[in-house]
């Protein structure tokens, strides 16, 4: 089966045209967890703009993972008591999911499906990226490079159903599929979504390579190749679903040599890896 | 004792160089609870194997206020825990973003580090997460109940309850205090912001003064004094003259200073209690520097 692939990039160009920017909220959470001197002032105010978010936020902090005795009822009080860190970190997740999950319902990839792989790439990234000596800031970028680096299969219509049919049927790479079938890959379309929303240079490059393999010399290819794995990984873990479950040991071989570390990684950060995609899933249940 | 680090020497032989670990015993049977397991619970363990010459075992439960690693170095010189028979639940909060409790303070007992692993200990170890809970039922009359305190990462405040005796720990802790801009001409001030922030630390530090509210002996972090504390806000600890006014608010009956500086010297803490410690300073708390090897019946 062939899909007119004119029609094709049309329809997603024009799915991206009509996607909400990177909301201001979300742009300026970004901004100020990627930076180390913002005030307890400015992430209550960037929060507070957008009261859905706030009300997401507040909605995590007194869930019960925290187990807090009085129910926390205000960003003040939840930055007082439970740090600026920790306040980061949710509402920036919890931006993130909802501006992308609000776009679209995929029939073709169920969007809890989705975003427990695009959790579980994040989270490992940001392992993996502790284990090669990442700076805390550096390994926060990874896990928003994680997250986001299936971003561009988003806007695919319901033709993408057949795709991923195919690529299961014959175990062919995901990618080949796109390009044959469609004539645009998720690469290419992320591409576009990171340019309208602006995303910087290491999670660009992360979304529009990290199946080029081959090629992944310079720039932020390092940070490309722990991105890659961690997909790989949690696709072996069998965990939520982007379409793309036979990992290819070649590829698994040049990508540990590209980041210099062995097999035993994956034994290294397999228990935590587990424990950090249940506690990032809170998101996904508000 | 000290906080931190281990700070043995001549100038801290008096109070003692070891971090925090101490020891409750209860009821008729004499139960044993340990807080903490910093390097002080080393010389514990080994008292206790003395003193139980019979089957070489103990059955003890271990509360961790935090996992800070002042707090639990000492975990593996505990001989208690490599005595096959020896039943030891260890509890303690976990942050966030960290790994399970047993890790973290299995964690210390890789090759890497230490000559034992964790996995070889023999000993029938349970480790129990804990979070804030305002009751928790340890058996026999015992009661626990627990509250967040203020630290960079999670850290528990303990209130044991026994036969009409209560006794607290409340470190490492800082009191709460307003993080938002109060300076209305700073840019970026906002005076609902600067009100709201004023009135949750407030509402918050008067919250952990009820926490150990009538307690018969109060453990209290006390690493600065308040002059000090003014160059170390958001550390994590506190200052003696605050935990002094916080127990005596409180209606405490005798308050241990804990958690000495490690730069502190015993001559500056003898220094000190003869200005805190003493009768004519006000409040009705009695107050005193903790001690390596003291004992406080009550």
């Amino acid at each position: 089966m062939e899909f007119n692939k004119e029609k094709q990039r049309e329809n997603i160009e024009s799915f991206i045209r009509k996607m909400p920017s990177l909301s201001t909220t979300v742009g300026k959470v970004m901004e100020i967890c990627s930076r180390t001197d913002a005030s307890p002032n400015e992430l209550n105010k960037v929060i507070s703009l957008d009261p859905i978010l706030a009300g997401q936020v507040l909605k995590l902090i007194n869930s019960a993972y925290y187990s807090l005795i009085n129910k926390v009822t205000s960003l003040t009080r939840a930055i007082t008591m439970l740090g600026m860190n920790t306040v980061k970190n949710i509402a920036l997740s919890t931006a993130i999911i909802r501006t992308v999950s609000g776009v679209k319902k995929s029939r073709a990839l169920p969007t809890a499906k989705f975003w427990e792989h695009s959790i579980g790439t994040g989270v490992s990234a940001r392992l993996l990226g502790e284990v090669k000596g990442y700076s805390p800031m550096e390994r926060e970028e990874l896990f928003l490079a994680g997250l986001l680096h299936d971003l561009g299969k988003v806007p695919f219509g319901d033709e993408y159903i057949e795709v991923l049919n195919i690529a299961k049927q014959d175990q062919q790479s995901l990618i080949e599929v796109e390009r044959d079938l469609i004539g645009i890959d998720h690469q290419e379309v992320g591409l576009m979504i990171a340019e309208k929303w602006k995303l910087n240079k290491v999670i660009t490059e992360c979304i529009t390579t990290h199946h080029e393999i081959d090629r992944l010399d310079g720039g932020a290819g390092q940070q490309v190749a722990l991105v890659a794995l961690a997909n790989i990984y949690t696709n072996i873990l069998d965990h939520g679903y982007a379409g793309d479950p036979f990992p290819d040991e070649e590829d698994i071989a040049r990508l540990l040599q590209l980041v210099d570390l062995s097999h035993d990684v994956f034994g290294t950060i397999g228990a935590r890896v587990i424990d950090e995609i249940h506690k990032s899933e809170l998101f996904l249940r508000t | 004792m000290r906080g931190s680090i281990p700070s043995p020497g001549l100038a801290t032989m008096k109070y003692g160089g070891n971090t925090a670990c101490v020891e409750l015993r209860v009821g008729p049977d004499n139960r044993i609870v340990i807080i903490d397991a910093g390097s002080g619970i080393r010389a514990l363990g080994n008292s206790l194997m003395a003193d139980n010459l019979v089957d070489d075992s103990i059955k003890a439960d271990i509360f961790l206020s935090h996992t800070h690693w002042d707090h639990i170095m000492g975990y593996p010189f505990f001989i208690p825990v490599y005595s096959p028979g020896s039943v030891i639940k260890v509890y303690g909060p976990v942050t966030f973003e960290d790994d399970p409790l047993e890790d973290i303070v299995g964690g210390q007992m890789k090759y890497r580090y230490f000559p034992v692993n964790l996995g070889e200990l023999s000993s029938n170890i349970e480790y129990i997460r804990l979070n804030e809970n305002p009751f928790i039922d340890l058996g026999d009359g015992l009661e626990l109940s627990t509250k967040l305190l203020n630290h960079p990462i999670t850290s528990l405040g303990y209130r044991f309850e026994y036969d009409g005796k209560v006794v607290c720990t409340c470190y490492d802790t800082e009191p709460f205090s307003n993080l938002f801009i109060t300076d209305p001409n700073a840019p970026g001030y906002d005076e609902a912001m600067a009100l709201e922030g004023e009135e949750v630390a407030t509402e918050l530090n008067m919250v952990i003064e009820q926490f150990f509210a009538g307690a018969d002996l109060l453990i209290h972090d006390a690493q600065y004094t308040e002059e000090e504390y003014r160059r170390r806000r958001n550390w994590g600890h506190t200052s003696i003259e605050y935990a002094i006014a916080a127990a005596n608010r409180a209606g405490v009956k005798k308050l241990a200073l804990f958690h000495h500086d490690p730069d502190r010297t015993d001559d500056q803490l003898d220094e000190f209690a003869k200005k805190f410690c003493d009768p004519g300073y006000p409040g009705d708390t009695e107050v005193f520097f903790a001690r390596e090897g003291m004992v406080v019946e009550l």
